[in-house]
This record gives C-alpha cells, structure tokens and sequence, in this order.
C-alpha cells in the first residue's frame, strides 16, 4: 500500500506560507508512518522572493532536495511560480496552481512581463506533458474567513489528486492538530472548499 | 500540535518527532549535557542558536547571542577551560571573524568537551562566498564531523563532545544548507538529569599559564601536540559510529561519499539500479581514517570520490594511494564540479560517467525545456518587506546625495538596497565592511581632513550599516575613522533587531533571551567616540530623515546619523499574534496620475501598476500600513482605508 518514493515541490512567495504547507504534509507523512525529507532554504530568499519547499517520503528518500525530473507534484501558491521549479517535475507529473498572481515589483517598473495563465499552463501541458488544476484558492480561502488560509485550500486540493498517498481524513487532522485553536473552524472549512474545487476541475 | 521546540527538549526517548537538521543539533547538544552555548546567528547556522535560546533557561543552560562569532567562540572556550561542556555554532564566513582565537588556542586543547558548529552555504543561498570549512579543519588540524541525515546530525553531536574530551582537542560540527535546513524524522535519546531538572552547572577554571598564555616559548610546544593529537584521531575514526563500508564487497569499483554526499550517492545507485558497489560513507572528511580506507581499497580497480565543493577527501585519499605506491584510478574533481552544491543530478551523472551507463533521463533536453519555460518567467529576487524603515532610509539618502554619491553598505536585510529602484548600495564586502571601505573610499578620492594637500570637495561617500553589524565588526572601523580624520556619512539603519536571520535581539535592543540585557545606545557610542555630528532621526518621517541626512552631509569630519525604527517584519509578527490590526492604504483613483514615483523610486512590493487603467495600486494584503507611499506622493493619491484593517 505504502509508496517507496513521493516527492512534492512547494513553491511561491515569501510570506505566503509555503514553509507551513510544508511542515504540515511534513508531519502528515511522518504519522502515516513514512521516513520522511524535507528542504527548505531560509534567510534572505524569503524576504517576498521567491521560494520553494520539498517533501519527501518513502523508504528511498535520502536527501531533502527533490531530483529534477523526479517531482509527483508541484503545488503552487502563484501562479508564475509553478514554473520557477518546474525542471523538477517528472513527466506525466501534475501542477496544483493557485491562479491568483502576485505581480512582481520588476513587471510593475516595467521591466520585465508577467505571462497570462494561458501561456504558462500552455508550457506544464505542452512541454512538460504535465497535468494542470489550476483555480483562484485565495477567493475560496477568503470565502473560509481569511486569505492567510489560503495554503489550507490547496492542500486540501492537493489530497484529491490521483495517486496522492496521504489520506483525506489523515491530513485534515494533521492541520485541525497543528493550527490554533480558535482557526480550526475556517481551517476546515478551506480545507473543504479546496477539495471540492479539485474535485470539480478533476471531474471526480 | 506540540511545538518543535518543545519536542526539542521532550523527556521522550525512542519518540520519532520530525526537527530541522539543526534543531536536531541542539537535542543533541542537550542529551550531551551542555553547560554553556554562545553564538552569532547566521544564515543557515541560526536555527541552533534559536532552539538554544528558547530551551535553555529550562535546560539550566547558558545561553547567550554574542556580539559576534569571535566573543562567541572566546566565551564557549573559556567555559570549556573550566571543565565544561560548551558549543559556539557560526556560518561559514563567522569562522573568519573567530578565526584568530580559533587558529590561537587550538593548540591549548579543552577540558569540558568543545564543539565549534560551522554551517557552510553551498551555492551560496545566503552568503556572500561558498568557503569550505574542511579546509579550515586542514589548516587548523582539528577533525571535522559532517551529518548525512538529522538523525545522524543529533548523534554525531553527542559524540563530537566525548570525541573532544577524550583527545582533549577541538572538535569542528560541519553542515551545509542542505543538512541544517533539511527536516526528518529524528528518534530522541535520553536527557541527562541536570538538563531534566534544569540545574545550571558551573565550573573551575585551573591556573596553568604554561598553557593558557600563548607567549612563543609556550606556543612552540603546542604545533607538535596538535599534529600528535589529529593523527591519534585519524585512528580513532577508523572504528566509530558514522563511518562505515557498504555495498557488495566483492565489487571491483567503489565510490567514497562524505558527508551529506553520501544522501545523494545513495538515491543515485538506486535510482541508475547499481548493486555491484562497495561504498565507503564517510562522517569524517578529515582527518580520512587511513586503517579503514585501506579495508575499502582492498580489491578495488577503480574508485570515485563524490565530493561537494573541495577536493578536500580527494587529496587525503590520493595522498595515501600515493605513499602505498596503489596505482588505479581515482576519480573525484574531474567529474564531480568543484562549485556550488551537490544535487542528486550531479552524483548521478558522475557515477553514470564513471561507469558507463546512461543517465535514467536525457538531462540536456529536460534543460532545452527548462530554458524555454523560464523565457515567460519574470524576475522575482528577495526584496525589502512592505513598511521596512531601510526602505524610507534609502530614500533619504539618495535624495539628500541627488543619487551622486558613493554608498558602501554592509551585511543584513538592507543589501537588498542595490536593487532598483533604489539602488543606493555600490558595495558589500563583510560583517562591518562598509565604514572600512567608506573611509578608504574617502582616502582614495579625497583625502583626510588633517592632510595638507586634501581634494576639499562636498561630502559624498555615506555608509549604511544595520545596527546588529555595527555591534558586531563597526565599532573598530568607525574608530579607525574619527581617529584618521575621515570625511564620511555613516546611518546606521537601527531596527532594533537582527532582522535577516530572524529577529534575534543585539545590544541595540537590550532584551536577552532570558531577560532584561543592557541596552547601548549607537547614538551614546558615536558621541563618546568623537563623531563630529550625531542625530537619530524616524525613517517613518521621510521628510525629518531627508533634512537630518542633509545637515549631516555638510558637517566635516566623520557624522553618524541613526536611522531608528524597529523592523516591520518583526513588528506585523508581534502584532499578528496579538490579534492586532494595522491601518491600510489605498489609491485614490481620482489623484493617482500614474508618473510612477511610488513604483520607479520608492518600490514598495505592495504598491503594483495596474496596466488597464494605467495607475497603481496597493494590494491590501501585502500592505503593513506605515505610510511612505502618502509621503512620497506627490498628488496625495495615497489613502488610509477608513477603520483600517487586517
């Protein structure tokens, strides 16, 4: 049942809490009973740069960069950044995208372009023969009371898609254990909403 | 979910609990029972001290942030003398600034077992070179241990300190970015009982100046004992726990994989389906136990040393094969890159090369790919937060100097100043770097005020420094500048905190970890060391800054300016977890005239340009509401949200 090698790829940008999404699939891995690897890169990079967060689980995990070219998932927190990373990702892999974009200070100056969805989703699925659910998780997680649980949404999403060898029920608790007492309510319920979100786009 | 850090110090043994490679580092520190912990933080060291930090009241250990690593270092090695167990932990380049006590007293040896941890930044994700501490290690002749996973982080740390008390020598704790920032599983051993109870220790430091007093008759006795003592080491290691031969035994190729190279060597085999190896894990890059890689040699025709950055194993192995008269090809540099980090890439595509297999994907079109995707990606580099007061400092200066000046700066969050627009940074050297290269930049172009044939010219050259680095390495450069009668503007950008590796308090702050420290004030020090002109101003009040940095430039000799308000980042967190709000901005449509200013001078990342109506705008989610954009507007377009919000 168990799978020898999972690799996820967590991108966005600094402050949108990549790191929590993280540490949660981190922690829902460890108590499925997975050896599990993370990396992550602090200091400077985070200052709103662009980051990136690898999980890893399986008896064949060793080190807490996920290979290129070796990634199952790449789950965005924008949408642009779902291709910073995406040497990572193997063929026939799947790229979960938040589409709501965080433009950057150089596009705003006039210095360089920010892509539409179309072109970007036109490279995961052309190029890279990837798979692509993309949806506006930030809408749904103020719709659950609050942006800053945006990153619930798309976990919640993330559990919906094939393969995905983390349990529903076993990375809710996860977040209903690892978030404050008083936010467990709009937790849930963007957890909810992102997974009915994927569903939809999954036709599930 | 319980916090890590109290996992850290949880009386669990045999629980499996998930730590940063770092934070496993400080379990391990405790289960060795340490007494006294100082450091510096920097990035990726900072974690350790941090854990250290929070546990240590309740461990009845000494903790303390240092002003900088060589205090640090002095003051771990002191307790250490006096038959203590004690750590300092440091980035990479920290063991430059501790390098002289270090390279000093490494010949005095330790009493209380003493573990130097030094976290080296490959690829350079936070820092500003990738230097290889195993050289220091080379040049110091102190052993060097290096973790292959945050278990074996924990456990080598317990043993670096018995290892340093049994030889009575330093013992260097060696990650990279990659093992003090990677996260696994971690099963806690036993606490002793004084960290339990939360008992201090305290020691006795014994009188013995024929070996504390480094004069030279003492000091010629200590070279000979440090190259006795590392090669008593090098036998030691051919038998210890984290060293060890794998694989088929009876293969006749074999690869040598130190440290957390041994991560990627592993899933590299696995991945290409190589059986017919012998692998020789290494936990200890130098010295290389000589007895055990004669055991791995033994039958081998070839070998390969996959190695990160030095060929620091490479030259040890050679060496040895050499003085054997072994003559089979030992590879190592010439298919491992000696720069940037290791990659399981990397080692695959050694091993692919070094035995002739092919790579399991085609690496150069996954590049084409690559390169053609990250043609529609823009740029998006680390910038200062929304609200951070360098911001408005930066603003000020360039429009006191009318961006004619010459601005060197320094180590922190505030290097970001040299991207645009504000670009008010020309150079970063190291910790305290800025006043040195100011007064030598006034020299060069204009000469001191006390010389004859001086270059009388405005003042120019304005140093940013931030105020945890004027602590750690400023004070000696500014002196060097008031004493030779430099001609320079130095701001210090005092936000009240070290800031880019977390927040961690300085003596600009005054708190410590366990209490109320003794706060200096930069702008007490800069009198009392003679600046010719001293002024604090808020860089919240752009226009207060700009006429202060003005006045500042027209005086002679050498003026201090501090720019104080504490550290947005810092400050949005502690209000955060208060529940507290913060007031927000917004454009006024009707004023906003789209001529940019906000975005081509200022570059606030919450303030973007709306393409369609040609005017900006402030996403409110990223706004911490402190105002700048009202103040540099020149229509008044900025608004505060009525009620304000979160």
């Amino acid at each position: 049942m168990k799978v020898k090698e999972y690799n996820l790829v967590i991108t966005g940008v600094g402050g949108q809490g990549v790191l929590t999404a993280a540490n949660i699939l981190g922690w829902a891995a460890l108590r499925a009973g997975y050896k599990v690897r993370m990396g992550e890169v602090h200091g400077m990079s985070q200052r709103f740069g662009s980051v990136v967060s690898y999980v890893r689980f399986g008896e064949e995990v060793y080190g807490s960069m996920v290979p290129e070219g070796k990634g199952d998932v790449i789950l965005s927190f924008e949408p642009v950044e779902a291709l910073r990373y995406i040497n990572h990702l193997k063929e026939g892999g799947m790229v979960v995208t938040n589409t709501k974009p965080i433009v950057p200070v150089q596009v705003s100056m006039g210095q360089a372009r920010y892509p539409s969805l179309e072109e970007i989703r036109k490279v995961v699925e052309e190029d890279f023969r990837a798979r692509w659910i993309g949806f506006n998780a930030e809408e749904l997680a103020i719709k659950a009371g609050h942006a800053i649980t945006t990153n619930t949404v798309l976990i919640g999403a993330l559990t919906q898609i094939p393969e995905f060898p983390l349990d529903e029920e076993h990375v809710r608790e996860v977040i209903r254990l690892s978030v404050p007492p008083k936010a467990v309510d709009m937790n849930m319920k963007a957890f909810d909403l992102g997974v009915k979100a994927a569903k939809e786009l999954l036709g599930l | 979910m319980a916090k890590v850090t109290d996992m850290v110090l949880w009386d669990k043994p045999g629980e499996k609990v998930l730590l940063l490679g770092n934070q496993a580092i400080a379990r391990g520190a405790l289960e060795a029972n340490i007494a006294v912990y100082a450091a510096y933080p920097g990035t990726p060291s900072s974690e350790l001290t941090d854990t250290m930090a929070i546990v240590a009241k309740k461990a009845g250990v000494y903790m303390e942030y240092s002003t900088n690593e060589k205090v640090a270092f002095e003051t771990a090695l002191a307790a250490s003398w006096s038959g203590l167990r004690a750590m300092t932990a440091m980035k990479h380049v920290g063991l430059n600034v501790a390098a002289d006590t270090f390279l000093s007293s490494v010949g005095m040896g330790v009493e209380g077992g003493f573990v130097i941890m030094v976290a080296d930044d490959p690829s350079m994700w936070s820092s500003q070179n990738e230097q290889d501490t195993r050289i220091y290690a080379k040049f110091a002749n102190v052993p060097v241990l290096e973790p292959s996973s945050p278990q074996e982080a924990k456990e080598m740390t317990k043993y670096a300190f018995e290892l340093s008390e049994k030889f009575k020598h330093f013992v260097i704790l060696r990650t990279t970015t990659r093992s003090s920032h990677a996260r696994g599983e971690v099963i806690l051993g036993e606490l002793p009982e004084e960290i339990k109870a939360g008992k201090r220790k305290f020691g006795k430091f014994k009188k013995d100046p024929r070996r504390f007093v480094d004069v030279p008759e003492n000091a010629r006795r200590f070279h000979p004992l440090i190259l006795e003592k590392i090669e008593k080491i090098r036998e030691e290691f051919n038998d210890m726990p984290f060293n060890w031969i794998e694989g088929n035994e009876n293969a006749k190729v074999g690869i040598i994989a130190p440290g957390l190279a041994y991560a990627y060597v592993k899933e590299a085999l696995h991945w290409l389906g190589v059986e017919n190896v012998k692998i020789l894990k290494l936990g200890t890059p130098f010295p290389v136990p000589y007895g055990l890689l004669e055991k791995f040699m033994d039958g081998l025709e070839r070998v390969l040393i996959v190695e990160e950055l030095e060929p620091v194993v490479e030259e040890q192995v050679k060496t040895w094969a050499y003085d054997r008269g072994l003559r089979i090809p030992i590879h190592g540099k010439d298919l491992v890159p000696r720069v940037y980090e290791m990659t399981t890439r990397r080692a695959v595509k050694a091993i692919s090369e070094f035995l002739g297999l092919p790579t399991p994907i085609n690496y150069e079109e996954l590049d084409e790919r690559y390169k053609k995707a990250l043609e529609i990606v823009p740029p998006r580099p680390p910038s200062l937060c929304p609200a951070c007061p360098h911001r408005n400092s930066f603003y000020a200066i360039k429009k006191a100097t009318r961006a004619r000046g010459i601005y060197p700066s320094d180590i922190g969050c505030y290097t970001l100043g040299v991207l645009p627009p504000l670009q008010t940074v020309d150079t970063t050297v190291a910790m305290g770097g800025s006043i040195g290269i100011a007064h030598g930049l006034e020299i060069a172009q204009h000469g001191s005020i006390s010389e004859e044939q001086r270059k009388k010219e405005k003042k120019i050259i304005v140093a940013t420094i931030g105020d945890s680095t004027f602590f750690h390495t400023g004070l000696p450069a500014l002196a060097n500048a008031i004493y030779n009668r430099s001609n320079i503007l130095v701001v210090v950008l005092d936000n009240l905190v070290t800031a880019m590796t977390g927040d961690q308090p300085n003596p600009s702050t005054g708190q410590t970890p366990h209490g109320p420290g003794k706060r200096i004030a930069i702008e007490d020090v800069a009198k009392a060391m003679g600046a010719d002109f001293v002024a604090v101003v808020d860089p919240y009040d752009i226009k207060a800054t700009y006429e202060t940095i003005k006045k500042a430039l027209e005086v002679e000799g050498v003026s201090v300016v501090v720019s104080r308000q504490i550290c947005a980042l810092y400050k949005i967190g502690q209000m955060r977890r208060r529940g507290m709000k913060w007031p927000i901005y917004y454009v006024d449509e009707d004023a906003c005239t789209g001529c940019k200013i906000c975005i081509n001078a200022y570059g606030c990342p919450a303030i973007y340009w709306d393409e369609e109506k040609k005017q900006a705008r402030i996403e409110p989610s990223m706004c911490w509401g402190c105002g700048g954009c009202a103040q540099i507007c020149p229509f008044g377009a900025f608004k505060p949200v009525e009620g304000g919000d979160e």
